[in-house]
């Protein structure tokens, strides 16, 4: 007995970085949807960057530990609380015997990652624990956790000769208006040359239809040329698709692994972390970037960050 | 022919490119070429992720790792060695046994109605030919099997359902398809297969695999019930 859910929280599940290279079997990624604040956690823990962790979207949980342990909550702020005493982001704590950690809701941001000095007891598929709730693959069950739970742990080693040092105030904080960066996908022309320009200059709102498989966004609509019958093709994490309505969708960690929609852009991958992010009613934006670009950002952002 | 006027390759993002064949006359059935060529790409062991769709491929690679550059000078080295048999993997065979019935059927009868066929004919017509795995995605496992007689081309429905059951035969269009797990799903549901296509736990979780060749055999209720009875869960 380890940590016991005394609630669950609106979705709390286990994650980790998720299982690449199975998408020619119609799996996802997966693995946090905010893979940035996943590690960092880790990291601050001086664990294995992969290690599972809990990811928990708009309301916390509160979890009631069983066995004294350290721990760190990274991602949205939900106002973290160690009984009654405030937590600071970002910052490994130590907890003991029926300390009771306990979250809110975030302002800003969706997704807050609580990771742990122990490693938490979960079920793997594909070499990964991350929970894939449309399949119920992974953490407990496949599921989200259930309040009232116990979540096992088993102690491990830690890095601790990690002589790297994090400069926390590199970390973009979280907003509620969102700027991605996005490249021409395929089908970037099947838009009609007015939603062309319209798609740079709008604001879009994430619609309370969100969620790990993907974010629909409401606002201007596109105006697509006929697509009669386009054929199913390959998308990616941060694709985001036409349909015909002319609202954009954003596909995240979770999504399927095949389209039939216009691929009209792609999130440039130093930006997938934001995807995990949106909230609904959040305001997001879209500025194009050149692949060249797309691909210096992430090597700049490697070398800022340790990890 | 030249590498350049058989394939196009583009890149899609800072980490993948896309494969197509652009000769459109050099193999009769342009998805199952994608899917043996996506197969071919896979096997060097370059790539975080080889995945196929109808008419392109994605190739995965790390930017951070290798430089595009490097990247596009394998990918063509393994274009240049494509070679595409028709025949590959025709000795692979899965034989999918299937109850065709009203009762796991649920919408048997509209295709009944919409061809004027007995349960019998539709049974007769769908478990009739050899077909192939054309394509992997979507879901976990789940595979696109072609091609369908054309007597029993149906649309998909307009609302897909919710809850599928795990086994539930389809059909849509040209394709038809077994629902390796539980789930939502939009094709024509004819029949059900007692046969486990999805095991979570094993190394290699699926049971169907891309290229193999698959036939389904008509059961009976009572064969169906004994086939679940000598394999449980």
């Amino acid at each position: 007995m380890s940590i016991e859910v005394i609630f669950s929280g609106l979705q709390t599940t286990i994650q980790d970085l998720g299982r690449k290279g199975w998408k020619h079997m119609g799996v996802p990624e997966s693995g946090a949807a905010d893979k940035f604040s996943l590690k960092l956690a880790n990291f601050l823990l001086n664990k294995k960057l992969n290690s599972s962790v809990l990811e928990s979207s708009l309301n916390g949980p509160i979890l009631k530990f069983l066995k004294p342990m350290n721990f760190v909550v990274t991602g949205a702020d939900m106002q973290p609380k160690i009984n009654k005493t405030a937590l600071k982001m970002n910052s490994p704590s130590k907890a003991q015997i029926n300390d009771v950690l306990s979250l809110s809701h975030s302002s800003a941001g969706c997704r807050s990652y609580i990771a742990f000095s122990e490693d938490l007891i979960s079920e793997s598929f594909l070499e990964s624990t991350s929970t894939y709730l449309p399949a119920k693959l992974g953490g407990v069950e496949g599921l989200p956790l259930q309040t009232g739970a116990i979540i096992e742990t088993k102690s491990c080693e830690l890095n601790t000769q990690n002589s790297q040092k994090i400069d926390l105030n590199l970390i973009s904080p979280f907003t509620n208006k969102w700027i991605l960066r996005v490249m021409e996908g395929p089908e970037f022309y099947s838009l009609r040359s007015e939603s062309r320009a319209n798609i740079f200059a709008s604001s879009y709102t994430v619609s309370n239809d969100s969620s790990r498989m993907g974010n629909r966004l409401d606002g201007t609509r596109m105006e697509l040329f006929d697509s009669k019958h386009m054929v199913t093709a390959p998308v990616h994490l941060g694709t985001i698709q036409c349909p015909q309505n002319g609202l954009p969708i954003i596909l995240g960690c979770d999504s399927q692994t095949l389209g039939g929609y216009p691929r009209i852009l792609q999130i440039a991958e130093v930006d997938f972390p934001m995807i995990g992010q949106l909230r609904p009613r959040d305001k997001v934006s879209f500025v194009r970037v050149s692949i060249e670009e797309a691909r210096d950002k992430l090597k700049q952002l490697e070398l800022i960050h340790p990890f | 022919m030249s590498i350049s006027s058989r394939f196009k390759v583009y890149d899609f993002s800072e980490n993948i490119f896309v494969i197509e064949i652009k000769n459109k006359n050099e193999y009769p059935d342009q998805v199952q070429a994608h899917l043996s060529l996506s197969e071919h790409l896979r096997s060097g062991y370059y790539w975080v992720e080889v995945a196929a769709g109808e008419k392109s491929i994605f190739v995965t690679y790390n930017c951070l790792e290798i430089s595009a550059l490097k990247a596009l000078e394998i990918i063509y080295n393994q274009l240049e060695e494509f070679i595409y048999k028709e025949e590959s993997d025709q000795n692979l065979e899965l034989v999918i046994p299937v109850y065709y019935s009203e009762e796991f059927g649920l919408d048997i009868q509209d295709v009944a109605a919409t061809h004027n066929l007995s349960m019998q004919e539709i049974a007769h017509l769908h478990s009739q030919p050899t077909y192939k795995v054309k394509m992997i995605g979507f879901t976990p496992g789940f595979a696109y099997i072609g091609d369908l007689p054309k007597e029993l081309f149906m649309s998909r429905l307009s609302k897909p359902r919710v809850n599928l059951l795990a086994g539930s035969v389809g059909i849509a269009g040209n394709r038809t398809c077994v629902y390796p797990l539980g789930g939502p799903g939009g094709w024509r549901i004819i029949g059900r297969t007692p046969l486990t296509l999805f095991h979570k736990d094993k190394k290699n979780p699926f049971g169907i695999l891309p290229g193999i060749n698959i036939r389904f055999k008509p059961m009976t209720k009572q064969e169906y019930e004994n086939f679940k009875q000598d394999n449980p869960l």
